[in-house]
């Protein structure tokens, strides 16, 4: 294998493992305040991808053919955003906020029930079945060359999209207000509650900005990969060999995490498919490498230790 | 002593043997015989294609009782009951099509084997804990159906045809096929229920609740917690693979699609919406989430029929998860000790009636 099929699969590797940090992302936010593990997340990334792709084209046929793409895309990137945001409060105060303080399978129960019926609901929508791919001809050329590699255009604004939540992300937990809460009530609750932190608050706030984060993961999908429910299914359980890797609590985890599974599939498919016969290595790598991490390393490479006490 | 053997109004126990016997009143014993007795001849009554629904209830029940096991008593949460299903039926399928073993060893031996790759996947839960267990239960969800779809052996996943049954020399056919397979099942699942029942009286019965509520303060207390998860888990799955074994001859075929991901997530529902660690549970919610998914079948179909159609819409494929997810949602938030629970509410109006309590 030559060094040029590497850096192409080396590449590829990233791209696919930016949608999985920006889903990642979003699993994180919801764990590290309110320790709720979100099964449905895949189904969440679904309804922000689909939205902004309805709305674009709805924008786009209001303004007809001629319109520039960028005129019908941006409002439609804002709109998803809007949508998912709601989304995911509405989702916290209807399904969650009963939850609070219930055995953990009861809630890992109610996200996988909401992921049915997110899933239900999406059925009841053209998207259900279909396949759609979602490539806004935002950019003159189809495909960049970087020396050997080539990217296309709009896998790489997806790239961006998501260096741009990531580091968004990061700096809110780290410098404001908000974050700084969010994270008191991820380290102690009833501590962070009696110097005055709304915990209800905190936790409303952590299920819509990871619908924000589902908004720009469902676009980045539908960018690199394509816009289906089995898709997006894929990528409900991939998000958790990352989040894994990184550690559950820990957003610089959850962007290494991502990478990380993005790379292994991608050079899994390229150096193992030959000697597994029928191939395909990339559908298994991530969970094998997940019972490995949890058998090794179970907090993750930058997760936080808990302590037990009888 | 109470005044009656069959009604009893209050709690009169005064020894431990007596806390802990299977039948509370000669009442309960005699509406088990009832029951028993009901299950016996239903097959004789209904049409023979509503026994096949009948038969999969059953076999479900089988599963849904080593759930019940491992996450309603232990509170190991198992997000892949449905991978020991699989390795249950794809092990008899092999017995019985390669070796050509009679279905009555082929469905003890899917659950042996079930029960050692049930101690190879509990191992994890030595170190593990709830969610970190979960997760690592829908990796080996994923390895198993992956492995299965890469392996020769198997057909890639594809149906492995199971042969009729032969008993006494005589090959069961189409006709007896679904009634044979409900004594069958029968069987199995009252077997499986009474070793159910008993283990929970039993000293290890009362350590993996011990672990589930605190295994640290088990620990402490002179009970392992780790072998103590891992027997759990291969209890657990004994169950599974009996139930897949049972499944493949039920269905005529061991195919990788029975066994998925959606499939055990249907399991934990049924054990939720039952009740969890309830014996009378475990049929509530088989018999629940099967009926309501065939009724959401048909709803599905009869709503297609009647609503506009729409492009590119399905509304009969959307009933199914629409339905199930309701359900989860609406038991957990209203009723989250399940079916279990409306049955005793059920049970003790009759008993206080005409008083409330």
């Amino acid at each position: 294998m030559s060094f040029d099929v590497f850096l192409q699969l080396f590449v590829q590797g990233v791209i696919t493992g930016c949608v999985y940090a920006v889903a990642a992302l979003g699993f994180v936010l919801i764990y590290k305040s309110s320790r709720v593990i979100n099964l449905a997340h895949g189904y969440l990334i679904a309804v922000g991808g689909f939205s902004v792709y309805a709305l674009y084209n709805l924008f786009h046929g209001w303004l007809g053919d001629s319109s520039s793409p960028f005129l019908s895309f941006i409002p439609a990137a804002i709109g998803g955003l809007v949508i998912s945001y709601y989304a995911g409060l509405l989702i916290e105060r209807v399904f969650l906020r009963p939850m609070v303080g219930e055995p953990i399978i009861s809630v890992i129960m109610i996200t996988i029930g909401l992921g049915s019926l997110l899933s239900g609901i999406l059925h009841l929508t053209p998207f259900g079945a279909g396949n759609f791919s979602f490539t806004p001809p935002l950019f003159a050329t189809s495909s960049i060359q970087l020396g050997s590699i080539s990217i296309s255009p709009n896998q790489l604004m997806g790239v961006v999209i998501a260096i741009v939540f990531l580091v968004g992300f990061t700096y809110f937990f780290r410098r404001s207000t908000l974050g700084i809460a969010m994270r008191a009530v991820a380290d102690d609750q009833l501590a962070s509650q009696s110097v005055g932190v709304s915990v209800e608050k905190v936790f409303a706030i952590a299920w819509a900005a990871a619908g924000l984060t589902t908004a720009a993961a469902g676009f980045t999908v539908g960018a690199i990969s394509g816009l289906t429910i089995d898709n997006f299914e894929g990528i409900g359980l991939k998000v958790l060999p990352a989040v894994i890797l990184g550690g559950l609590d820990s957003i610089e985890g959850a962007i290494v995490g991502g990478i990380i599974v993005g790379l292994l599939e991608n050079l899994a498919a390229g150096f193992l498919d030959g000697f597994v016969p029928g191939g395909g290595t990339s559908e298994v790598i991530p969970f094998v490498m997940l019972i490995a991490v949890l058998m090794v390393k179970p907090y993750g490479l930058f997760g936080t230790k808990e302590i037990e006490r009888v | 002593m109470p005044a009656s053997r069959f009604t009893q109004t209050g709690n009169y126990k005064t020894t431990y043997p007596q806390d802990s016997s299977v039948f509370a009143t000669s009442a309960e014993f005699v509406s088990l015989g009832v029951l028993l007795l009901v299950l016996l001849v239903i097959p004789f009554l209904i049409p023979s294609s509503n026994l096949k629904t009948l038969d999969t209830i059953l076999v479900y029940a089988i599963a849904v009782l080593g759930l019940n096991i491992t996450t309603g008593y232990t509170g190991l949460i198992n997000v892949g009951q449905a991978a020991f299903l699989g390795v249950g039926a794809y092990t008899a399928a092999i017995f019985a099509t390669k070796f050509g073993l009679p279905f009555y060893l082929c469905i003890p031996l899917g659950g042996v084997v079930s029960a050692i790759v049930g101690g190879i996947v509990g191992l994890p839960s030595m170190r593990l804990k709830h969610l970190y267990l979960a997760i690592a239960t829908i990796a080996f969800q994923q390895i198993f159906r992956w492995g299965v779809g890469h392996s020769d052996l198997l057909q890639q996943g594809q149906s492995i045809n199971m042969p009729a049954p032969v008993i006494f020399g005589t090959e069961i056919g189409y006709l007896l096929h679904n009634k044979f397979w409900y004594y069958v099942a029968l069987f199995f699942l009252i077997v499986l229920a009474l070793i159910w029942r008993n283990l929970m009286r039993s000293k290890f019965g009362r350590s993996l609740v011990a672990v589930r509520d605190n295994d640290r303060a088990a620990d402490a207390m002179g009970i392992n917690p780790g072998t103590t998860k891992v027997t759990a888990f291969i209890l657990g799955s004994f169950y599974a693979g009996i139930a897949g074994a049972l499944f493949a001859y039920l269905y005529r075929g061991a195919q990788v699609e029975d066994y998925t991901l959606a499939v055990s997530i249907k399991f934990l529902a049924m054990a939720i919406v039952g009740g969890l660690g309830s014996l009378p549970g475990a049929f509530f919610g088989a018999a629940f989430l099967q009926l309501l998914d065939d009724g959401a079948t048909s709803l599905g179909a009869w709503l297609s029929g009647i609503l506009p159609q729409i492009q590119g819409v399905d509304i009969g494929t959307a009933m199914r998860p629409l339905t199930f997810g309701l359900v989860i949602i609406l038991f957990l938030i209203f009723e989250p000790r399940g079916l279990a629970n409306f049955w005793r509410l059920i049970r003790s109006y009759f008993k206080t009636f005409p008083f409330k309590y």
